[in-house]
């Protein structure tokens, strides 16, 4: 799910990553300078000498900075162990990272290998960027993959990327004010609160809250988020945001009275005023919200504000049972590359429990693989995040759709969800939606294979 | 006489290549870009889409005229431009004459007015969206709580369909006024201090100084600051993005904005570069009709 911590500045990160610039383009970037018009072009330029005998060009969007930390020494321990192949890592800046494959792949300057974000993996399968690695992964680490990694890696059958960690998402609380409110808490996802209770408990949090606005939706994230974590909620009522599989449409499935009914109920958690704004990310930490619909990344910094107290929960079931979200960032080999067997063994060798491990320390995530789930504290069978971890193995989560569309569909739901959210008609922004989704899908005649 | 036409053709030569990065500048990034703009707004193109290119006439320009959500952006567009300039120019003509005076310390009140310029748009925005945070703990519902002996009920600005737009507004004034009194107060100190002494010998008070010395001596600074707020409320963007991503329903979206979410969110590049075309025109229209206007007042 790529990381949450958005900041909207992204000054530190820029920073982090410009390489090259600075120690062995000092000469040439003073030349550039002073050239003022064409230095952007005499920068790109110089990253090209690298490509020579036995190096491969990996790109990864640049995380926290502990992930940073965590890629750039596996990356070291990696060439440290090959004699004959050495990984030339570039990391660069979430905000702009699609945008800046795009044109790499546009300018015919693709790396071997390439992070990207899970969702984005059918169309970038669909563009030709990447290239099915299906037979090189081998039955035996495709088995360890846990079944929702595969399910996202997968387009049009065959299976296009590999990923260290999943996501996890679910709801925050802290025990003791459910136990005063006289909450049931469920165990796992099967147990999930019905969406009547959910209400209920809403309710009666509100009478013993100040403002009343108990429930944290995470309102001052932007972007990728919206899909993500709330279209789990119309999967629970079954409803969709595009028919899944071939010539699959949003008209009859967002607009469909099961979306509606969705987003009616939390049309009214806004008007009843129990969602809080959460402007400066601490509405559960500083305690005045009782429950946050979040997802792994804040389960650290949630448990050292609430300590033994705090406790997962899944998210409530809209009426045909629990769902929740998955998929976070996954790794590819790009068709340009002209050594897959070798970029094949640089991504075995990040699907090691031991590069996974030191990653989802790194990051807090779910480990992508059973072996490395087993070792894991956070996620083992008696960790204090199993349940985002059973969510995933055992068939509660749902792919975000795979279609080179989504990111149409993924700007389209979140400015739907936020017209709902500032009281606009249901029914008809959700019609509007389809709409747009829909003819993205005529425009693009289907996505015919190429 | 021989000299002069060699010096003059050497000089042509020295102008020319002194100017030559500046407009291979221009040429490369500001009129081969729109071109291009020009030509992509009449195809189908998108963002990395294998399918070949295809003309599509006008369909890009009659989609956005259809998109309620490009509307409502020019109309805003619109709005910021008619109300922040005036409200802009006069508070910066105001604070010019505040800060334009022989006293201790006026440096430090200069430059706290000038301070907000230096702070990136998007810190800006940033700041402003917890000052205007819905309920009682929100900065501004506080203040006008206060103000108002707790009669004010506090509101949701930025999502709120009438206050989003002006919130930015009043954000975008903040940030911006600082320039505009730089350039003014250049402009004050410009004016001798003569004429001020006659108009006073003369019998003119403070307000008739300021109508007809001040005003008249500060028309060519006037009309450059009102063209370049003009054009620089013609581009908010930044704002839009980090407060309120266009809503609630459109309310606070500009041109800038829709472009770009279409362009870089959506990868609608034909559509972005139509809406991109049809601002162009319109900065474009608004300029030329700023400046016929203040040509026809000087004569």
């Amino acid at each position: 799910m790529g990381s949450f911590d958005m900041d909207p500045i992204h000054v530190e990160r820029l920073r982090q990553n410009s390489p090259g610039y600075g120690g062995k383009l000092g000469p040439l970037a003073a030349l550039a300078l002073l050239l003022a018009c064409s230095s952007l072009a005499v920068a790109c330029e110089a990253g090209k000498s690298e490509k020579g005998a036995g190096i491969l060009k990996v790109w990864c969007h640049s995380g926290r900075a502990e992930e940073r930390e965590v890629i750039r020494r596996l990356v070291q321990e990696f060439n440290e162990s090959s004699a004959d192949l050495r990984v030339s890592l570039t990391i660069i800046p979430e905000g702009s990272y699609n945008g800046q494959v795009q044109a790499a792949a546009l300018a015919g300057d693709l790396p071997d290998v390439l992070e990207l974000d899970g969702p984005f993996v059918a169309g970038y399968a669909w563009r030709g960027y990447i290239a099915a690695i299906g037979e090189r992964v081998g039955g035996e680490l495709r088995e360890d993959l846990l079944s929702s990694i595969v399910e996202q890696g997968t387009w049009g059958g065959e299976l296009y990327s590999l990923a260290m960690f999943d996501s996890g998402l679910g709801l925050y609380a802290r025990r003791g004010e459910l136990e005063q409110a006289g909450a049931r808490i469920p165990a796992s996802a099967g147990e999930a609160w019905t969406i009547s209770e959910f209400e209920a408990l809403l309710e009666n949090l509100a009478a013993r809250d100040e403002d009343g606005a108990v429930l944290d939706l995470k309102l001052n994230y932007r972007g990728e988020w919206y899909t993500y974590a709330f279209s789990p909620a119309i999967q629970s009522a079954g409803g969709d945001l595009i028919g899944r599989g071939e010539g699959g449409k949003a008209r009859g499935v967002l607009d469909g009275p099961q979306s509606v009914r969705v987003l009616r109920r939390f049309q009214s958690w806004f008007e009843k005023g129990r969602v809080d704004p959460n402007l400066d990310d601490r509405a559960f930490v500083a305690g005045r919200a009782t429950l946050s619909w979040a997802g792994h990344w804040e389960y650290a910094r949630y448990k050292q504000a609430s300590g033994e107290d705090l406790v997962v929960l899944p998210l409530p079931d809209f009426g045909d049972g629990s769902r929740t979200g998955q998929g976070s960032w996954v790794w590819s080999v790009t068709t340009s590359c002209e050594r897959p067997a070798e970029a094949m063994r640089f991504l075995r060798f990040l699907a090691e429990p031991g590069s996974i491990l030191s990653m989802c320390a790194a990051n807090g995530a779910v480990p992508a693989t059973h072996t490395a789930l087993r070792r894991s504290e956070l996620y083992r069978d008696d960790g204090p995040l199993r349940l985002f971890s059973a969510q995933l193995t055992g068939g509660w989560s749902v792919p975000r759709p795979e279609t080179p569309a989504y990111p149409v569909i993924s700007s389209v739901f979140e400015e739907a969800f936020q017209r709902i959210r500032d009281g606009a008609d249901v029914t008809r922004t959700l019609c509007e939606a389809a709409a747009v989704i829909d003819r993205e899908v005529r425009d693009n005649r289907g996505y015919p294979e190429r | 006489m021989r000299i002069v036409p060699r010096r003059h053709s050497y000089e042509g030569l020295a102008g020319g290549l002194l100017a030559a990065p500046a407009a291979a500048c221009l040429i490369f990034f500001i009129a081969l870009p729109f071109l291009a703009a020009l030509f992509l707004s009449f195809t189908n193109y998108r963002l990395g889409s294998p399918l070949p290119l295809e003309f599509a006439g006008l369909r890009q320009y009659a989609r956005i005229f259809g998109d309620p959500g490009f509307i409502r952006a020019l109309l805003n567009n619109a709005l910021f431009a008619l109300l922040v300039v005036p409200v802009q120019t006069a508070l910066a003509l105001a604070l010019a004459v505040l800060v334009n005076r022989r006293l201790r310390g006026i440096a430090v009140f200069r430059t706290i007015f000038f301070a907000p310029v230096v702070f990136p748009l998007s810190l800006v925005a940033v700041v402003f969206t917890l000052i205007f945070a819905p309920g009682a703990q929100g900065t501004f519902n506080g203040l006008l709580e206060l103000l108002t002996l707790g009669a004010w009920e506090p509101v949701d600005f930025l999502h709120h369909p009438w206050l989003a737009l002006p919130a930015i507004m009043v954000t975008s004034i903040w940030q911006g006024v600082g320039f505009q009194m730089v350039v003014l107060l250049a402009g004050l100190q410009d004016i001798p201090r003569q004429l001020y002494d006659a108009a006073i010998v003369d019998g003119a008070g403070p307000w008739q100084c300021f109508r007809h010395v001040t005003l008249p001596l500060l028309r060519g600074p006037l009309i450059f600051v009102m063209i370049v707020t003009t054009i620089l409320s013609f581009r908010v963007f930044d704002q839009v993005r980090i407060m309120t991503g266009g809503g609630p329903h459109h309310a606070s979206t500009t041109v800038l904005f829709e472009s770009v979410q279409a362009a870089f969110d959506r990868g609608w590049v034909a559509r972005g570069a139509a809406m991109a075309v049809i601002f162009f025109v319109m900065v474009l229209a608004v300029t030329l009709i700023q400046r016929r206007l203040a040509r026809q007042e000087r004569t």
